[in-house]
């Protein structure tokens, strides 16, 4: 499994990279002091795992999640910000203390090898999971878990359990990277995912209405309708 | 104690005044005279002894003044009565009815003797009153006073015991794990890594019993910070000391320095890439310590509200230990350069 480590302190990483040691089937492929050399090493090595510490200079790990495109799997290095990584309330999210313990630094690796939900390793792959930063809480965001995508200007708006964080991006940006097997363009503000329709009605003018498990009924535009019912071939 | 002495005396002076008019400028007969009146206010000093003890069973001293000056003249009159009847009949004429004129009818003097005598002693235990109350008002501003200012001072303590810094649980830990990684590089390092940092740790435990140190011994625990930070940041962090000699025996609050240099890495080198180097300059002018501490920070600084609290805290303590004889300012006028200069009196 390819790793990156993400720590502005020197002697921090080399610890660290002592400590992989032990783990052969963790294969170190680089180190970035910086979350900006951190962000364009990501792009440029794909790897599946980040030790990411939080408090960098220019902006901290966090910082770095909301920047990334494709969310390799995390597990934070930190001194004393376990209540910074606390701040996430729905997933588990695992951290290390620093000074690492080595039994602790097995536990977690062997979380990230069974993990089912492994990370796409390709550029062009559909997006799995998002971060996201609403004021003093962070979310990794499965996305199968979103029902919902409303473009609020240049912001999304998702539509999570009973949540409704705030996404910095483009609904027309994050569109082209969902997968098309699951989500669907309803109208000119709106993404559905197609696993929560619970039903469908047919509206005036040959559009549709959507009923979402949990969520709003959602009209899917004229245009779109066309397009749904061949996808779906009602 | 003070109540004794102030009752002796008032009824003492009181006494001496009455029998030196009785015999001089009455000319009674001195022996029964002085017998008689000693009596009367031996009395007099008993019943107002007693009043006392009822006022302090019921509170008189915590009823509102109104009320009290109806309870005052009621106590005044019904205490009056027996010695008004005592001195009426005391077989010296004189003090019976002083100054009562002749044209009266001859059955009637006693009565009126009586309730001259009764206006009489009704004034002395209003008099007496007056005393006692103005006594224990201002015992009591002065105990009220008193606790004022105590509990100012307890408040003082407890808000220096808050300000004061403590070391940053993060550099600790960032510490320890420096010193992990060093015991596997570099083990002479990571020995002398470990007395560093045993040695700020023994400072900073230490600063909870003196407010003020040495300026020596404050710019050695930094050393010994720096020498820490150095370790963790390497080439990022330069640093460079301008202190001239006679600052050494000058006195600091104790983690002062220490905080300012901490939020100066924490918030200026260690937001650069590239790092940067901190400048720490003193000098001891007419008295006052001068002190200056320099970094390089990033030019946009979105700094979160809560960045200040360590150099606000270092500013209120200031404020409390030299009031407003020492200062703390924070210069970022300079786009990427943050200057902090502090003031400190000194009084050899």
């Amino acid at each position: 499994m390819r790793a990156l480590i993400i720590d502005d302190e020197p002697p921090a990483r080399r610890e660290l990279r002592r400590l992989l040691a032990d783990f052969p089937w963790v294969e170190l492929v680089g180190e970035c002091g910086n979350i900006v050399a951190a962000a364009q090493k990501i792009e440029e090595l794909t790897p599946a795992l980040l030790f990411l510490d939080i408090q960098m200079p220019g902006g901290s790990g966090f910082d770095l999640l909301t920047r990334l495109e494709h969310l390799p799997q995390v597990i934070f290095t930190t001194a004393h910000d376990e209540h910074a990584v606390r701040a996430f309330e729905v997933n588990a999210l695992d951290y290390l203390l620093k000074p690492i313990d080595p039994a602790r630094l097995a536990a977690s690796l062997a979380r990230v090898k069974k993990d089912p939900v492994a990370p796409a390793r390709t550029a062009d792959a559909p997006l799995q999971q998002l971060f996201l930063r609403d004021g003093s809480q962070c979310w990794f965001v499965p996305l199968h878990e979103v029902r919902l995508l409303s473009s609020e200007g240049n912001y999304v708006r998702l539509s999570w359990g009973a949540r409704r964080p705030l996404l910095g991006r483009a609904l027309a940006t994050l569109e082209q990277r969902l997968d098309p097997q699951k989500f669907f363009r309803a109208n000119r503000r709106q993404v559905i995912n197609l696993e929560f329709i619970e039903n469908v009605e047919m509206g005036i003018n040959g559009r549709l209405h959507v009923q979402l498990r949990d969520g709003p009924e959602v009209e899917i535009s004229r245009r779109q309708a066309r397009l749904f019912r061949s996808q779906m071939s009602i | 104690m003070s109540y004794w002495i102030c009752q002796l005396t008032g009824w003492g002076i009181f006494t001496l005044l009455k029998i030196i008019a009785a015999i001089e400028v009455d000319g009674l007969p001195w022996l029964s005279t002085t017998f008689y009146i000693l009596l009367i206010h031996a009395a007099g000093l008993g019943l107002t002894h007693a009043l006392r003890g009822y006022m302090r069973r019921h509170g008189w001293s915590e009823v509102r003044t109104g009320k009290l000056v109806w309870r005052g003249l009621a106590a005044s009159f019904i205490l009056a009565v027996p010695l008004a009847a005592g001195t009426s009949l005391t077989p010296i004429e004189m003090l019976q009815a002083p100054g009562l004129p002749a044209m009266f009818p001859a059955n009637l003097v006693p009565l009126l003797a009586f309730a001259l005598n009764l206006v009489n002693w009704a004034f002395v235990f209003v008099i007496w009153l007056v005393i006692y109350f103005t006594a224990i008002g201002i015992r009591q501003h002065q105990a009220a006073a008193l606790r004022q200012s105590e509990l100012a001072r307890a408040l003082q303590q407890a808000e220096l015991r808050l300000l004061k810094s403590q070391l940053n649980p993060h550099f600790l830990f960032n510490a320890l794990n420096t010193v992990r990684s060093l015991i596997a590089e570099d083990p002479p390092k990571a020995q002398r890594a470990v007395t560093r940092l045993a040695n700020t740790l023994r400072y900073t435990l230490g600063a909870g019993q003196h407010e003020l140190v040495s300026f020596e011994r404050e710019l050695e625990m930094v050393g010994d910070f720096l020498e820490l930070e150095k370790l963790r940041f390497e080439e990022r962090l330069a640093v460079v000391r301008e202190v001239a000699a006679d600052t050494g025996t000058a006195q600091i609050p104790a983690m002062l320095l220490q905080t300012v240099v901490e939020n100066a890495i924490k918030h200026g080198i260690a937001e650069l890439p590239a790092g940067g180097t901190l400048r720490i300059h003193a000098d001891l002018r007419d008295d006052i310590l001068e002190l200056q501490v320099e970094n390089p920070r990033p030019l946009e600084a979105p700094r979160p509200t809560s960045a200040g609290t360590g150099l606000r805290n270092a500013e209120e303590r200031l404020r409390l230990l030299f009031d407003s004889r020492a200062s703390l300012e924070l210069d970022l006028s300079q786009p990427e350069r943050a200057t902090t200069r502090i003031r400190i009196p000194q009084y050899s």
